[in-house]
């Protein structure tokens, strides 16, 4: 598998196909004498505008935290919780029980108290 | 007979949805500036746009996947995020010249200054987005928007030489202001090919589960109906050379654009122009805010979808009512409408390189297009524009400073 084509920045879905965000980073276990090994994906604004500069990642995690949104992320999912890789990466969880729905159901929360949005 | 009543509703919509701000203004300045003479400018933009969004259309019916996702999926984030800021910039410029054209036409009807139109129909637009499905927003502006049609039946009542028309497709100097002449030149075809375009029929053809097997249909569908589109755009072209040129009126206000339906349609000129542009910008608008909804969520993944309900992609909705209150501010600090739809237009020109380069490489992707890869004319067409696209991207804004 090649992890930057087949991995990094693909659509990640819960295990009923719920939308979670994308793999925004990687993290890699890396080993003596032996091949390093993928650890974790990371889903957040704040790790990918990290990929970008460290500094935007820095100002990210600080708007989450400005808006009280910042409580278990950026999402941390083990590779062990990956089901499958193909058009998206499918995780062995449920969107709304993570983190990465912190911001969607409290934006869900504003936008449900307006008439006709259901 | 489903596929056959989509083609027909596609082909309508298309040529209903083509005229917009940006394409009246270049096209009314061109005319009431050079006569005829820039026709071949709006004939290779519409071509060029059909191509862009044919390929658009099959890249979504066959990866299922919309122009921004396959973007940041193929190329990163790191490739994406210059031209993907640099979009939505321009987006919020080009939603607030819409604004402001939709704006200006209550104004020709009303008599009332345009500013005060602004947050109206800002609440109609946001209104639309927050009670309508996808089918809504693009069938039922795009049906209101055949009132556009107007310029091509003012152009043929003006009854313009067919020898000169055709002579006009093929590209001329001008005797006078070389540099006005390149840089409107320049301006229709940043004006037509707009980058939202592109990812607005792609998210659509997902929205309407457009399949590998209805393929003619997007192909039928984007030829034929931004093709005919075209012909709406160099409607106003045609009116606007026979109007206003010999009467040595030069487009620099859509009060004066006006004027162009005066001959033809008589003591109804100003509220069927005032109709043309209203719900060609306002629809325009519509499909703009809705595009910086599905540009954000799909590059983020974040549930979308016009056809979802709102509270179920609560995301995707704040994306786009964000991006119109960006626009709204915009349109209320009290730029005038032209020179913000020409300034959009040029900027587009900047970036058409990069938003053009990725379907290059997406369109022979085996991966994400399967069989369908563009063949030796799409790949020349595409290598063409992108080698094209960057030698305008240098001109543009010296001819914005010397020609705008």
């Amino acid at each position: 598998m090649d992890l930057i084509r087949d991995v990094l920045d693909k659509e990640v879905v819960d295990r009923n196909g719920r939308e979670m965000g994308r793999v925004d980073r990687l993290v890699l276990f890396v080993r003596e004498g032996a091949p390093p090994r993928v650890a974790a994906i990371e889903l957040g604004p704040a790790v990918l505008a990290c990929r970008l500069r460290p500094l935007f990642g820095r100002w990210a995690a600080a708007l989450e935290h400005a808006f009280g949104v910042d409580e278990g992320r950026p999402v941390r999912i083990s590779f062990g919780e990956v089901l499958d890789i193909t058009d998206h990466v499918k995780v062995d969880l449920a969107f709304g029980e993570t983190a990465a729905a912190t911001i969607e159901q409290r934006l869900r929360r504003w936008v449900g108290s307006i008439p006709r949005s259901s | 007979m489903s596929a056959l009543v989509d083609l027909v509703l596609g082909i309508v919509t298309s040529i209903g949805g083509f005229v917009e701000v940006g394409s009246i203004s270049t096209a009314a300045q061109a005319g009431s500036e050079f006569g005829f003479q820039l026709l071949w400018a709006i004939a290779a933009a519409t071509v060029m746009l059909a191509m862009l969004v044919e390929m658009s259309g099959r890249l979504a019916a066959v990866s299922k996947r919309s122009l921004a996702a396959a973007v940041r999926e193929r190329f990163g984030i790191h490739f994406q995020i210059v031209p993907l800021t640099a979009e939505l910039l321009i987006d919020v410029l080009l939603l607030a010249a819409e604004i402001g054209g939709a704006a200006i036409a209550v104004k020709l009807l009303t008599g009332v200054g345009f500013q005060w139109w602004i947050l109206p129909i800002g609440v109609a637009i946001w209104l639309v987005l927050w009670l309508s499905g996808f089918a809504v927003i693009e069938y039922g502006l795009g049906l209101l928007g055949l009132v556009t049609l107007a310029f091509v039946a003012s152009a043929w009542q003006l009854k313009p030489a067919v020898s000169a028309l055709g002579a006009s497709l093929i590209p001329s100097l001008p005797t006078h202001h070389h540099t006005r002449y390149a840089f409107l030149a320049v301006s229709i075809l940043g004006a037509t090919v707009s980058p939202y375009l592109l990812n607005f029929y792609s998210s659509g053809s997902i929205e309407e589960k457009l399949n590998e097997s209805e393929l003619w249909v997007n192909r039928t569908t984007a030829y034929t109906g931004m093709c005919f589109g075209g012909v709406v755009s160099m409607g106003v072209l045609v009116t606007s050379a026979m109007v206003l040129q010999p009467r040595h009126i030069i487009v620099d206000s859509y009060d004066q654009a006006a004027l162009m339906f005066v001959p033809v349609f008589g003591r109804w000129a100003i509220m069927l122009f005032a109709a043309a542009l209203g719900i060609g910008c306002f629809g325009a608008a519509v499909e703009l805010t809705l595009n910086a909804g599905y540009t954000f969520a799909q590059v983020f993944g974040w549930s979308w979808g016009a056809n979802k309900p709102r509270r179920d992609a609560a995301r995707f909705t704040s994306a786009f009512t964000l991006v119109l209150l960006a626009a709204l501010a915009v349109g209320l600090i009290g730029f005038d409408p032209l020179r913000l739809t020409m300034l959009s237009v040029a900027l587009t020109v900047v970036i058409m390189p990069a938003v053009v380069l990725p379907f290059l490489v997406l369109m022979n992707d085996e991966k994400y297009v399967k069989k369908h890869t563009s063949g030796a004319i799409g790949n020349a067409f595409l290598a063409l524009l992108t080698i094209l696209g960057g030698l305008l991207a240098l001109v543009v804004i010296p001819l914005e400073i010397l020609g705008g």
